[in-house]
């Protein structure tokens, strides 16, 4: 920033400056870099909707860019990538990163996808569903009359003459263990029917949980994503960069496995709680006070982590570690744990952030996390994140992840073609480290 | 077709001048100048996010002026306003085929008159939150009315039903949507079913009725081939009773590699019996044709494709694909935007309309028909 | 210089030389150059003549690697001029630098480990025709560099990396001598050099001395630069105080040129008595450094520990705070055992501040607040949370009494000059009330000022009843703060004396004495400080 003094033009080298500047120029310095690194996101934000703002107004009809219904939409858009961004704000201030946030996000929600369609609560009480019931009992019924028409089949033949003895022989005894198995089938079927009613009167008391589970299961896994990277990083010392990587794709087959390679669709109608399905919807049903639950938990979770970051003891042993490792370690904070629990509270918000994909998708996609972990960094860094560590903030980042919604946005508003998006996003993310660069190097100067 | 009536030049109002490109910039443009001034003062920090917004502005006119054009013509500024926009969201915009759906779409606008198409799909293809988005900025953008090739049967259904609480309609195109149907007004699209079964009848013919056949499927899960898959099989058994499926549960994945590995091993697995195989999508008959040709079966075993590239039609050049079922995406394009349209003009407009299958044999392929669905139309600026 | 009168004599009033006096080889002329509102150097000038050695000595920041940056090219000066050999002299680089005769041999050695001999001396200035290499015209000129050394044995195919320290600087000097050096500057040469690599240094010195060439010398070690340099410059705060002949002037004088003021005001006396045992460490090992080593200390005392660098000073101290696993050994705080984690030390009352103050010493994009309080936050926390309230005033309270001067608490540490820094990283091991100090290189880097703060108080810090562990390279400060010192030498304590009973020259033959050394003296805690004086030296 050149706010005070004149004559400190940018001609002069940036070289180190400061013990005579420290006192005297550094409090309202301070204050400008301050300011700027938390109103800096915010200033982007502005710039790209007031840009996008006019551009829209101008192509007629008065333009709709600036409207309720778009903030709307920009909010549910921004939502997923902002909450998982909010975890991975704690991850690289912590001077990590988590490549694999994308697929385990996506893995988040393909677990609660299939928990829903398995309808998971039942199955942990009684370790069935009324479906895979249903499809037994259906199956031997099936059989059964399968097993029926073999039979009269069989005994028309053997009626009539002129049959060689071998083949019939051999039809006899074919008719002898079709009958043996239809006994067997005759004594089992009951006992499924029973089964499948059993499992309906549970499914009465216990179905309702399902949700419940599931949602608290897809957090858990979340959780447990990220624990697994914080405890591989830090107890083989390798780099996050690589370990996630790798956990990455270990992430995209554990959801491919579970979803047997397919997408997880559990029913709209019967399956998908009504308050799921609204979580994320701008239709007005949905809406509380203007904006869908899942907006509004969002901004929730924002506040709360920004109360951690300031007040905790946690966050100042994340920030040390994150600007100067050898730092925390030397001031006796346990490296380790600490880097542990860092992965770990991102893999919650990427576990919650899965709950958003849900509720947006309806189905469990099990790669519709690849490349979703650009985006989300993405949103840390133009949130004045610093990839180095030590540096990022809840709302910068907030702000870093609208750009991106209303970047997207805007093009589709504005008829852009794709190609020109994908140049703008890249340019802003360019601008973005750009920036951090520059106060980095000012701050090492110093 | 490129005739656009003049009496549309002199615009009422300016207001949709905007949707022409090369006068929106200058105003945009103009605008910004001042404004990155005086950004430079208050602080150098910014200087790259002011450059990357210069860049989005410069980007912007000119993506637009390829791109937001009413269809009228190129050299559109003297048209009359569009009297009716419509965004068509197809699930990627890279793939030959959907640049066919755009060429049909902009002829079908040309026809009509007064249409703007906004083209506009995911970044990505299979990026449904991307596709998502894009309904629902379109629906904020209050078009007329919203084309869309949903990339999921089931994740579509909500943001689709919002268009309608926007009174917004919506005609889907290629692949279906669940939900209720009265969410969508019409569904353009290949009868798969039916694609299926005149593979069947191309193979069976071919084979004289008698032989051992494989079916390669493509993926768990797609609703598309899967039709096209039961097509095939079903009206085997019913048409034909003495062609004997060898296999029929082997999936041949989604890519061209995928598909290779998988028709290398069925091949092998089957050499002395095999007469013939169908494989049921485009990347897959990829794959197929080049395992046929490295097991040196080219030829000698009967192979239906379904879709066309360049290297199946000079397959079936060489004898060595015998059939290739074709769609009519110029058609798909084409008839979503008139049933869109009929729509609006308070007509009554069929629920589901189909655009046709076609087999191409090497003995019909060089017909004007044939070579025009072989080689569809694409979308130029 | 050009004057023949031996005494010293401010130079900046010197006329540039120009005709009737033999003009010296290099000229510094009244050079001035400013970062910032910085003025790194002031008017300073500096003449070296052909065939002598000149000792450029001062405190760090006084200007030493500025002026040297200017000579080299790596700066170029605002004002002021330069002559070499008495022709105009402005290298735009430092490539160019060396073209011209100037050449530089840093500290930390630059060469590329992987290369032969032979390439790294001539790397960037290869002979070569048509784009070939020429080797033979390279081996020649290789060659007749070494000899100008004295080193035809050393193989010009040898890959520097399977060479000896020693020699690889060899190679460094070497690589400026073929370009027709006519001024090498040694930037603190010797400091990774052991004592038989450091006299074969000084006849290599010498001998390119006699060929003609005049040399800089830049070293903090007093008694080293009597050995090799014929004469003096001092700079302090970017201004030349004083240059002439080394012969007649003291040590004492020397230091007090450098700091700008006496002896006792750059140590300040506080008195402080000794108590009982606080710290008794029993042979501490790691591998490779450091070994079997076995001290006590006592409240109330400041205990030295002297020696070279890579002596493991710095791993002992790392190892005493738990930062590295121990092979064996342990660590008794007040009589009782303690854990071998940093946690665990800093519970105990032990309290370290890194030599390495910009990585690990202080987290530099922090807040001075979140600095000083990071090792015991839990003093102003409450179930996991912060008061800020309470950190703040803790914090205003440690700044005032340890002087740190900054815009406000929120300051970004990385922001603070290098005394100021070093006050917060102390502050941060009182605030955490730790008992005994571990005080790494504190006085490095930063201004005399600061030092002076900071001697007076450990010995306040020592009065009040805490335990000192002061290590330095700096033996002037060793000798005059502490109450005894302890030399190192390849990862042992060879010898625990009264700070009284030491001279610096005992202390260096110890230090660079390696195995052969004096391990007989008390390897053990030494006595109190009213022991008998040791036997050996007087």
């Amino acid at each position: 920033m050149t706010d005070s003094p004149a004559p400190s033009s940018p001609k002069q080298q940036p070289a180190p400056s400061v013990p005579a500047r420290g006192p005297a120029e550094g409090g309202p310095r301070r204050h400008w870099s301050l300011l700027g690194s938390v109103v800096g996101p915010f200033l982007a934000l502005i710039a790209v909707v007031g840009l996008f703002g006019a551009a829209d107004s101008m192509q007629g009809e008065g333009g709709t860019f600036l409207t309720v219904r778009n903030l709307q939409a920009l909010s549910v858009q921004t939502a997923p990538v902002a909450v998982a961004a909010l975890g991975m704000t704690v991850i690289i201030i912590a001077g990590g990163i988590d490549l694999s946030a994308g697929t385990a996000m996506a893995l988040c929600a393909t677990v609660l996808a299939w928990s829903l369609k398995e309808d998971v609560a039942l199955v942990i009480r009684t370790g069935g569903n009324v479906q895979s019931a249903a499809v037994d009992v259906k199956e031997a019924e099936d059989r059964l009359t399968e097993i029926d028409r073999n039979l009269s089949a069989a005994d028309r033949q053997l009626e009539s003459s002129g049959l060689p003895a071998p083949r019939r022989e051999r039809l006899q005894n074919r008719r002898t263990s079709l009958q043996k198995e239809q006994q067997e089938l005759q004594t089992a079927l009951p006992v499924l029917q029973q089964r499948l009613s059993s499992m309906e009167q549970q499914s009465a008391t216990w179905t309702r949980f399902t949700p419940a589970v599931a949602v608290v299961l897809a957090v858990a896994t979340g959780c447990l994503c990220g624990l697994l990277n914080g405890v591989i990083i830090s107890a083989l010392q390798v780099v996050p960069f690589i370990v996630t990587l790798g956990t990455m794709t270990f992430y995209l087959g554990l959801a491919k496995m579970l979803a047997e390679e397919t997408t997880v669709r559990p029913d709209r109608a019967t399956q998908v709680p009504d308050w799921l399905t609204d979580f994320l919807s701008i239709r007005s049903h949905a809406q509380i006070g203007g904006f869908p639950l899942g907006v509004w938990l969002a901004i929730l979770l924002a506040l709360l982590l920004a109360v951690v970051l300031r007040y905790s003891v946690f966050s100042r042993h994340v920030f040390a570690l994150g600007s100067s490792e050898a730092t925390a370690r030397l001031c006796g904070i346990n490296v380790a744990r600490n880097k542990a629990a860092v992965y770990a509270l991102g893999g919650l918000f990427i576990g919650i952030g899965g709950l958003y994909q849900f509720a947006r998708l309806s189905v469990g996609e099990p790669t519709a996390g690849i490349g979703l972990e650009l985006r989300v960094i993405a949103a840390v860094v133009i949130g004045g994140g610093s990839l180095s560590g030590g540096r990022g903030s809840v709302p910068g980042t907030l702000a870093g992840a609208a750009v991106m919604a209303v970047i997207a946005s805007g093009c589709t508003q504005l008829g852009l073609r794709n190609p020109v998006q994908d140049i703008v996003l890249g340019d802003i993310i360019v601008a973005a480290v750009t920036v951090d660069q520059i106060r980095q190097r000012r701050l090492a100067a110093g | 077709m490129r005739s656009t009536p003049i009496k549309y030049s002199r615009t009422p109002s300016t207001s949709l001048s905007g949707a022409a490109a090369p006068r929106s910039s200058t105003p945009v443009r103009g605008r910004s100048r001042p404004q990155s001034q005086c950004w430079r003062k208050t602080s150098l920090r910014f200087l790259p996010l002011v450059l990357a917004c210069c860049c989005l502005l410069a980007a912007g006119c000119g993506g637009k002026t390829e791109d937001g054009t009413t269809a009228g013509s190129p050299g559109a500024t003297g048209d009359g306003p569009a009297k009716y926009t419509f965004a068509v969201i197809p699930k990627g915009t890279t793939h030959e085929f959907w640049k066919s759906v755009h060429a049909g779409a902009v002829n079908a606008a040309m026809e009509i008159g007064g249409v703007e198409i906004l083209w506009k799909g995911p970044l990505l293809e299979n990026d449904r939150e991307g596709q998502i988005n894009v309904v629902q900025d379109f629906i904020t953008r209050q078009v007329n009315g919203i084309i869309l090739a949903p990339l999921d049967s089931q994740a579509l259904v909500d943001y689709v039903a919002e268009a309608g609480d926007a009174n917004i309609p919506v005609v889907i195109f290629d692949s279906g949507l669940e939900g209720p149907p009265e969410n969508f007004v019409s569904y353009v699209a290949t009868e798969n079913y039916n694609g299926g079964a005149l593979a069947a009848r191309r193979m069976g013919e071919k084979l004289g009725g008698k032989g051992d056949v494989v079916l390669l499927r493509y993926n768990p899960g797609s609703e598309s081939t899967g039709q096209r898959e039961a097509g095939f099989l079903e009206t085997l058994q019913k048409e034909f009773p003495e062609v004997n499926i060898l296999s029929s549960d082997e999936y041949a994945g989604t890519t061209p590699e995928s598909s290779l590995d998988k028709a290398t091993q069925v091949l092998n697995r089957h050499r002395e019996e095999i007469d013939g195989i169908f494989a049921v999508c485009e990347p897959n008959a990829t794959g197929v044709l080049q395992a046929l040709r490295e097991n040196e079966l080219a030829g000698k075993v009967v192979f239906v494709a379904f879709d066309p590239n360049t290297d199946l039609t000079s397959g079936m050049e060489q004898g060595h694909v015998h059939g290739i079922v074709l769609q009519d995406p110029v058609a798909m394009g084409y008839e979503a935007v008139y049933a869109l349209h009929r729509h609006l003009q308070g007509e009554e407009v069929k629920r589901r309309i189909p655009t046709g299958e076609y087999v191409a044999t090497p003995e019909n392929m060089n017909t004007p028909e044939m070579q025009q669905l072989l080689h569809p139309e694409q979308f130029q600026k | 210089m050009t004057s023949p009168s031996p005494a010293a004599k401010t130079s900046a009033g010197g006329q540039p030389a120009t005709g009737q006096e033999p003009a010296a080889l290099l000229d510094m002329y009244r050079i001035t150059k400013r970062f910032g509102a910085t003025v790194a150097l002031d008017e300073v000038s500096l003449q070296v003549d052909e065939g002598s050695v000149l000792a450029l000595i001062g405190e760090n920041g006084a200007g030493k690697s500025t002026l040297m940056k200017v000579l080299s090219g790596a700066h170029q000066p605002d004002s002021g001029s330069m002559r070499l050999d008495g022709q105009p002299y402005a290298p735009a680089g430092p490539h160019e630098a060396r073209l011209a005769g100037a050449g530089m041999i840093y500290q930390e050695l630059n060469l590329a480990p992987d290369l032969s001999v032979e390439d790294n001396i001539m790397l960037g200035q290869e002979q070569s025709r048509w784009g070939l290499l020429s080797r033979r015209a390279q081996r020649q000129a290789v060659t007749a560099a070494l000899d100008q050394l004295g080193h035809r044995d050393l193989r010009p195919a040898a890959i520097v990396r399977t060479l000896p320290v020693g020699l690889q600087q060899l190679v460094e000097i070497a690589r400026s001598l073929v370009n027709q050096a006519r001024v090498l500057v040694f930037d603190e040469p010797t400091s990774s050099l052991t004592r038989h690599d450091t006299l074969h240094l000084f006849e290599v010195i010498r001998r390119l001395r006699d060929q003609g060439l005049g040399i800089i010398y830049i070293s903090h070690y007093l008694e080293e630069i009597r050995e090799v340099c014929d004469r003096y410059a001092v700079l302090r705060d970017g201004r030349s105080v004083g240059s002439g002949s080394l012969s007649g002037v003291s040590e004492e004088q020397l230091v007090s040129l450098m700091v700008g003021r006496s002896i006792d005001e750059l140590f300040p006396q506080v008195p402080h008595e000794p108590g009982e045992v606080l710290l008794r460490v029993s042979s501490l090992t790691r591998r490779p450094l450091p070994t079997d080593v076995s001290f006590e200390v006592r409240r109330g005392e400041i205990f030295g520990i002297a020696g070279l660098v890579g002596a493991g000073r710095t791993e002992l101290l790392r190892a005493l705070f738990g930062l590295d696993a121990v092979e064996r050994g342990t660590v008794e705080v007040a009589g009782q055992p303690t854990a071998a984690s940093p946690a665990a030390r800093i519970r105990a009352g032990l309290g370290f501040v890194s030599e390495d103050r910009k990585s690990e010493g202080l987290a530099l994009t922090r807040s001075i607040a979140d600095n000083l309080t990071l090792s015991r936050l839990s003093a102003c926390s409450r179930l996991g949370f912060l008061s800020l309230n309470r950190q703040r005033q803790a914090v205003d309270h440690w700044m005032q009494r340890m002087q740190v001067r900054a815009a406000g608490q929120s300051q970004p540490v990385g922001e603070l000059s290098g005394g100021n820094q070093q006050k917060v990283a102390i502050a941060r091991v009182l605030y955490q009330h730790a008992s005994i100090l571990l005080l790494d290189e504190p006085t490095r880097g930063i201004d005399v000022g600061t030092k002076a703060e900071i001697y007076r108080l450990m010995g306040e810090l020592a009065r009040d009843g805490h335990a000192v562990i002061f290590v330095s390279s700096y033996l002037t400060e060793l000798l005059a703060v502490c109450d005894r010192i302890a030399v190192m030498s390849r990862g042992r304590l060879r010898a625990v004396r009264n700070a009284a009973d030491w001279t610096s020259e005992d202390i260096m033959s110890i230090a660079v004495a390696g195995d052969e050394g004096t391990a007989d003296e008390g390897t053990n805690a030494g006595p109190p400080p009213a022991s008998p004086a040791p036997t050996g030296h007087p």
